[in-house]
C-alpha cells in the first residue's frame, strides 16, 4: 500500500520525467534522422527531427569510404578482448589472494590496490607513454592494452564474489588433492560466473569507449580503434562538415553497443549496478 | 583452511601446518604477482617518475636543476589557474544537477513496469556510447544557426547563444553534455539503493503521519546516504579524468574558458613540449585524487568489503 | 629531454640495421604523414595519389597516414620521430617550418637537390615566389610546397541581387565590405536570421584571418627574417582587430564569439551568411555543395592588397636513414611535379604551387570552366609568407585567445593586442635571449 501510494503521489512528475526522457533521446533521434537524410551537407533544415524525405544510405556509403571502419572495429575488438582476457587471469588470481589467503603485507597491498581505483592510467599519461615506448610498444595494440591488465576494481569484485563461495567446497577439493590453480579454475570461477560477466560487461564498455590513451599511443591509422577513428572523422573537415555523414559515422560506431544493450538490457544494468554496490 | 586439514590429519600437526603456511604465503604473493607487476609498471613507477620530473626544471639543452621551479611556473601560468577554477565550476555544475536529476529519475521510475523500464533505458543510453561519439553529436547540436538547439530556438523566436564560442557560455555547454551523458549512470545506483529500502521504514513513517516530502527527507535520503556518497566519489573521479569532449568540441577554448586540468596537462606535455610543467600539473592532479581517496576511504572500503 | 636522446640513438641503431638489410628486402617502406584540413574525400584522393606513385615506383612502397589537423600532424610527427619511426615525408603546415628549423627537427634538401644536378634557386624557381618565404630558411630549402591557399571573399550572388548590390562588383575595401554587410544582414525582430559576413576565429584559422586583415591594413604581422619578433601591439594589427570587433559590436553584421571554420562554411552554404572570408582550400567543397550562385573575390583591402599564403609543404624529419631519405625525396619530387600538383589543386581548391601546372592542358581547360579558381591564383601577386616564429603554435594561440575574448565582447581591441604581445614575448623569450639579446659580455 505504501509503495502504491508513493507511486500515485508522484504521477504528475511522471509526465515531467517522460518529457525529460524525450529530451534525453533527442540527440539519438537526430542521429538517426540525419544519417538517412539525402542532403549530406544539409541546408537550414539539417537539424529537423522530422524525417520528411526519402531515406538513403548515401551517407553511410560515404562514411564507410572515408574511414576504414572495418579496421577500426577489428582493432577495438582486439583491444577489448585482449584486455579482458588478461584481466580475467590477473583479477582471479589477485581476488583469490585477497579472499582466501593470508600473507605478509596483505593490508599494505590491499591499500595499494584500493588507491589504484582512483589512479586511472590516463592521469599518468606522460610517464606511461614513455614506459610504453621504452618497452617497444609504441604504436601497437598491446601498448594500448598493457596499462589495463591489472584491475583493482576487478580484483575487489572477484574478492567479494569468492568470499561467498562456501569453504566446504574448497576443503572438499583440497582433500581430493586439488592444486591451488585447479581450485580456482574448477571451484571458484564456475561459482562466480555472474560476477565475471558483470565485470566483463563493464570492462568491455569502458575500453570500447576509451579515447585519450589510444590517441596518444597509436600513430598508424590501421591500428586506430573506433573512438580515435571517429574523432579524426568528425574533425576531418576544415572547410565544411558533411553533417549527414558525421551522423552516419557516429551511428556506425555506437550501433553495436546500443544493439547489445537492447538485447541484454537486464544484464547490462545489473553489471553496472554491481560495479558499485554490493 | 590449514587448521581444518590439520585437524583431520591428526599426527605430525606442527610441521605440516608450518610448511603449509609458508607455502600459502608464497602463494598469496605469487597470486598477486601479475597484478602487482602491472600496477607497479603503470601506476606506481610512473607516479614516482612524475614526482621526480616535477621537481626538476630545465631541458636537455640547459641542464636540469632540482627545485620547485615547475610548480612556480604553473602557479604563475594563467592557463593553469583557469584550468583549476574551470574544473571546480565544472565539478559543481555537473555533479549537483546530475545527482538531483538522477534521484528524481530513480524516485519516479523505481517500479519495474514496462513503461518505466523503457524510460530507464532511454535515460541510460548515453552512458553506453563513447564520450567522443556524444561530443560529435553535440558538435552539431551546438552549431550556430543551423544546429539543433538554434534551429528549434529560432522556431520559438529566440536567438541562441554562441554555445561553444562564447567564453561565458562554453563551459556550461560542456556541463550540459556531461549531465546528459552521466545522469543515467547515477540513476542506476539510486535505483538499487531505493530498492533496498525496507518497506517497513515507509510504513512506520506513514503511521506517524509523514507526508511525501517528510518521507523523502526522513526515510529515503538517510537510507540513500551511502549510495549518494559513492556516486559523489564516482562523479568527482569522472570530472577530473574525462576530457574527451574538450578535444572534440573546444580544445580548451575559447580563450581557455573550457580548459580543464587533464587537458592542460596534455597541452603542456604534447603541444607545448614543457614536460616540467606537465609533470607539476600532474602532481597537483594526483594530490587531488589522493585527497578524494582519503576522504572516501571508508566508503570505498565499505563497498569493497561488501555490506555487512 | 633525456628521453629524446635515447630515441635518436635507437633510431640510429635501427637505421643502421635497416640500411644493411634494405637492398636485400627489396622495396623501401616509407610512411608519408598528411593532414586533410578540408574534406574527408581528400583522404581518399591522397590514397589514390599514393597508389599511383607506388605503381610507378616498384622499388618504393609509400603508405599514406592521415594525421588529423595541421596542429595534430605536427604532434604526431614529433611523437613518431621520438619513438624512432620518423615518416619519410610529412605534409606540414607551411608556418611550422621556422620553428622546426630552430629546433633542428627537419633536414634541408640542399644535398639531394645538388645530387640531382640542380641549384636551390633553380629547384625553387618552379614554385610561385610568394611561397619561398615559408620554404627557404637561412637560404636552405627545408620544404617543398605541396598545397597552398590564400583567403578569399566568398559571397552569395542571389543575396547580393536581392539587397540591391551588384554581384559583379564585389566589395574591394573595408568600407565597401561594411556597407554591403549592413545591407545583407537580415533580422526578425531582435534575432538575426542572416549575417552579412562571417570569418572564422578558431585555433589556427583565427590567427591566419587576423594576419590577412593586418596585412591588408599595411602591416607585416611578424618579422619574416627572424623568428623572435611578432608585431601584435602595433597600429596595423590593432586596426585590424578594431575592424573585426566593430563588425561584431558596432555594425552588428558578424556573429559574436568564436566561430569555427566548419560553422562558417555551413552557415554560408545554408544561406545564413551572405559573405565569408575563407581559405581557397574550401573552394571545391563550396562549388560542389552550394545550391545558389556564388562568386569569389580578393580579400578586401584597407591600405593595400596583401594576404598571407596558407597551406602546407613537404618536409623530412631528422632521423631517417639514407634509403628512406632518398625514397622520400623521390616521393616528394613526384608529388610536387606539375601533373600531380595540378591534379591535387583541381581536387581540393588549393592552388597548385608549381607554376608549370598551369600550362598543362587539363589545368588550362579547368581554369576556363572555373573562373573562380583563377581568382585565387591571381591573388598570388599580392601574397606574403605565412607568419612563422619560434614556437609558432603557442605564439599564435596567445593572440587567438585574446581575439576570441575580444569577439565575445570581453576585451577591447587595444587590450587584446597588448595582452597578446605580452604573452607572445614571454613565449619567445628563451629564443630571443640566446640570439638577438645575446650581446658580448662587458668583461
Amino acid at each position: 500500500m505504501t509503495a502504491k501510494g508513493v507511486r500515485a503521489a508522484l504521477r504528475p512528475s511522471r509526465l515531467l520525467i517522460g518529457a525529460l526522457a524525450l529530451a534525453w533521446a533527442v540527440p539519438f533521434l537526430w542521429m538517426l534522422v540525419a544519417a538517412f537524410r539525402p542532403e549530406r551537407v544539409g541546408g537550414a533544415g539539417m537539424a529537423s527531427l522530422v524525417p520528411a524525405y526519402v531515406p538513403t544510405l548515401a551517407n553511410f556509403a560515404e562514411a564507410w569510404d572515408s574511414a576504414d571502419f572495418v579496421v577500426y572495429y577489428l582493432n577495438t575488438i582486439i583491444i577489448c578482448a585482449g584486455i579482458l582476457a588478461v584481466q580475467l587471469v590477473t583479477i582471479s588470481l589477485a581476488g583469490y589472494a585477497f579472499a582466501r589467503l593470508r600473507f605478509p603485507g596483505r593490508t599494505v597491498f590491499f591499500y595499494l590496490f584500493l588507491v589504484q581505483l582512483m589512479l586511472a592510467p590516463i592521469v599518468l599519461l606522460v610517464p606511461n607513454l614513455r614506459t610504453v615506448a621504452q618497452l617497444g610498444l609504441y604504436d601497437t595494440l598491446p601498448g594500448v592494452m598493457a596499462p589495463y591488465f591489472a584491475s583493482a576494481f576487478g580484483t575487489f569484485l572477484m574478492r567479494q564474489a569468492f568470499q561467498t563461495v562456501p569453504r566446504e567446497l574448497e576443503d572438499a577439493a583440497l582433500t581430493d588433492g586439488a592444486r591451488w590453480w585447479e581450485l580456482i579454475v574448477h571451484v571458484y570461477l564456475p561459482l562466480t560466473r555472474p560476477a565475471m560477466i558483470a565485470f566483463a560487461i563493464v570492462s568491455v564498455t569502458a575500453h570500447w569507449n576509451e579515447f585519450l590513451w589510444p590517441l596518444m599511443v597509436i600513430n598508424s591509422p590501421d591500428r586506430r580503434p573506433l573512438t580515435v577513428g571517429l574523432a579524426m572523422f568528425t574533425l576531418g573537415a576544415e572547410g565544411a562538415q558533411a553533417w549527414g555523414v558525421t551522423a552516419a559515422g557516429t551511428l556506425l560506431v555506437v550501433a553495436p553497443l546500443l544493439i547489445g544493450f537492447l538485447m541484454f538490457q537486464r544484464r547490462f544494468v545489473n553489471s553496472f549496478m554491481a560495479s558499485g554496490l554490493k | 583452511m590449514a587448521e581444518l586439514v590439520v585437524q583431520m590429519a591428526g599426527a605430525g600437526v606442527k610441521r605440516v601446518r608450518l610448511s603449509r603456511r609458508h607455502a600459502r604465503n608464497l602463494l598469496g604473493l605469487a597470486s598477486l604477482g601479475p597484478s602487482l607487476v602491472f600496477l607497479a609498471a603503470f601506476t606506481y613507477w610512473p607516479t614516482a617518475q612524475v614526482i621526480w620530473q616535477s621537481l626538476h626544471a630545465g631541458s636537455r639543452r640547459t641542464g636540469l636543476s632540482f627545485g620547485l621551479e615547475n610548480f612556480q611556473a604553473i602557479a604563475a601560468d594563467p592557463a593553469f589557474r583557469r584550468a583549476l577554477s574551470n574544473n571546480m565550476v565544472y565539478a559543481a555544475g555537473t555533479i549537483a544537477p546530475s545527482l538531483v536529476l538522477a534521484l528524481a529519475f530513480a524516485l519516479t521510475l523505481v517500479h519495474s513496469t514496462r513503461f518505466n523500464t523503457l524510460l530507464r533505458s532511454v535515460l541510460f543510453l548515453p552512458v553506453l556510447i563513447p564520450l567522443v561519439a556524444a561530443a560529435s553529436l553535440f558538435l552539431f547540436i551546438f552549431l550556430p544557426g543551423v544546429g539543433l538547439l538554434d534551429y528549434y530556438l529560432a522556431k520559438l523566436g529566440v536567438q541562441g547563444a554562441n554555445w561553444l564560442g562564447d567564453p561565458d557560455v562554453a563551459l556550461y555547454s560542456i556541463i550540459g553534455l556531461t549531465i546528459w551523458k552521466n545522469a543515467g549512470y547515477y540513476m542506476l545506483f539510486f535505483l538499487a539503493g531505493l530498492q533496498a529500502i525496507p518497506p517497513e521504514a515507509y510504513e512506520v513513517a506513514l503511521l506517524d503521519g509523514a507526508n511525501l516530502w517528510q518521507r523523502l527527507r526522513f526515510v529515503t535520503l538517510p537510507y540513500l546516504r551511502p549510495t549518494l556518497a559513492f556516486v559523489l566519489v564516482i562523479g568527482l573521479l569522472g570530472v577530473i579524468t574525462q576530457v574527451d569532449h574538450i578535444f572534440i568540441l573546444t580544445k580548451g577554448g575559447p580563450s581557455d574558458s573550457t580548459n580543464l586540468l587533464l587537458f592542460y596537462i596534455y597541452q603542456q606535455a604534447v603541444e607545448r613540449y614543457d614536460p616540467g610543467k606537465a609533470a607539476a600539473a600532474t602532481v597537483v592532479m594526483l594530490a587531488l585524487l589522493l585527497a578524494l581517496t582519503a576522504l572516501s576511504l571508508r566508503r570505498l572500503e565499505h563497498n569493497v568489503e561488501g555490506r555487512e | 629531454m633525456n628521453f629524446a636522446w635515447a630515441k635518436y640513438l635507437r633510431a640510429a641503431a635501427l637505421a643502421a640495421g635497416v640500411l644493411s638489410a634494405g637492398s636485400a628486402l627489396g622495396a623501401t617502406d616509407v610512411d608519408v604523414f598528411f593532414p586533410v584540413p578540408v574534406d574527408g574525400q581528400l583522404a581518399r584522393d591522397m590514397a589514390t595519389l599514393i597508389k599511383q606513385f607506388n605503381a610507378a615506383h616498384p622499388d618504393i612502397k609509400a603508405t599514406p597516414v592521415y594525421t588529423g589537423s595541421y596542429d595534430e600532424t605536427l604532434i604526431k610527427t614529433r611523437s613518431a620521430t621520438q619513438a624512432g619511426k620518423p615518416p619519410a615525408a610529412v605534409i606540414m603546415s607551411a608556418n611550422f617550418l621556422t620553428d622546426l628549423v630552430i629546433e633542428d627537427e627537419i633536414i634541408a634538401f640542399d644535398d639531394l637537390i645538388a645530387r640531382d644536378g640542380a641549384k636551390n634557386d633553380q629547384f625553387m624557381g618552379q614554385f610561385f615566389p610568394a611561397l619561398h618565404g615559408n620554404a627557404v630558411i637561412d637560404r636552405k630549402v627545408y620544404g617543398v610546397p605541396f598545397q597552398n591557399s590564400t583567403p578569399l571573399l566568398y559571397y552569395n550572388a542571389d543575396h547580393f541581387r536581392e539587397a540591391g548590390l551588384d554581384p559583379d562588383r564585389p566589395p574591394q575595401t573595408w568600407d565597401d565590405l561594411v556597407l554591403a554587410a549592413k545591407k545583407l544582414t537580415r533580422r526578425e525582430g531582435d534575432r538575426v536570421t542572416r549575417w552579412g559576413i562571417l570569418m572564422p576565429s578558431n585555433y589556427d584559422y583565427g590567427g591566419w584571418i587576423l594576419s590577412a586583415l593586418t596585412m591588408s591594413n599595411g602591416g607585416r604581422y611578424f618579422n619574416e627574417e627572424y623568428g623572435g619578433e611578432i608585431y601584435y601591439d602595433t597600429p596595423t594589427t590593432v586596426g585590424a582587430l578594431t575592424f573585426w570587433s566593430d563588425l561584431v559590436h558596432k555594425h552588428k553584421v558578424h556573429a559574436a564569439g568564436e566561430q569555427k571554420g566548419p560553422a562558417v562554411s555551413t552557415a554560408f552554404l545554408a544561406g545564413q551568411a551572405s559573405m565569408m572570408l575563407l581559405s581557397t582550400g574550401s573552394l571545391t567543397h563550396v562549388r560542389t555543395n552550394a545550391k545558389f550562385p556564388y562568386k569569389v573575390a580578393f580579400a578586401p583591402k584597407n591600405v593595400r592588397n596583401a594576404v598571407p599564403i596558407g597551406g602546407a609543404s613537404l618536409v623530412q624529419p631528422r632521423g631517417l636513414d639514407e634509403a628512406k631519405r632518398a625514397a622520400g625525396w623521390t616521393l616528394i619530387k613526384w608529388l610536387t611535379a606539375p601533373e600531380q600538383s595540378g591534379w591535387w589543386s583541381r581536387a581540393t581548391g588549393y592552388f597548385a604551387p608549381n607554376m608549370r601546372a598551369y600550362k598543362l592542358p587539363e589545368m588550362v581547360e579547368f581554369m576556363a570552366k572555373n573562373p573562380d579558381a583563377k581568382i585565387a591564383v591571381d591573388q598570388l601577386a599580392y601574397a606574403k609568407p605565412w607568419f612563422a616564429t619560434y614556437k609558432t603554435v603557442a605564439v599564435r594561440k596567445a593572440m587567438e585567445d585574446e581575439l576570441q575574448a575580444m569577439l565575445a565582447g570581453k576585451k577591447t581591441p587595444k587590450e587584446a593586442a597588448a595582452a597578446a604581445q605580452r604573452a607572445a614575448d614571454e613565449i619567445m623569450r628563451p629564443y630571443v635571449e640566446r640570439t638577438a639579446l645575446k650581446v658580448p659580455a662587458t668583461n
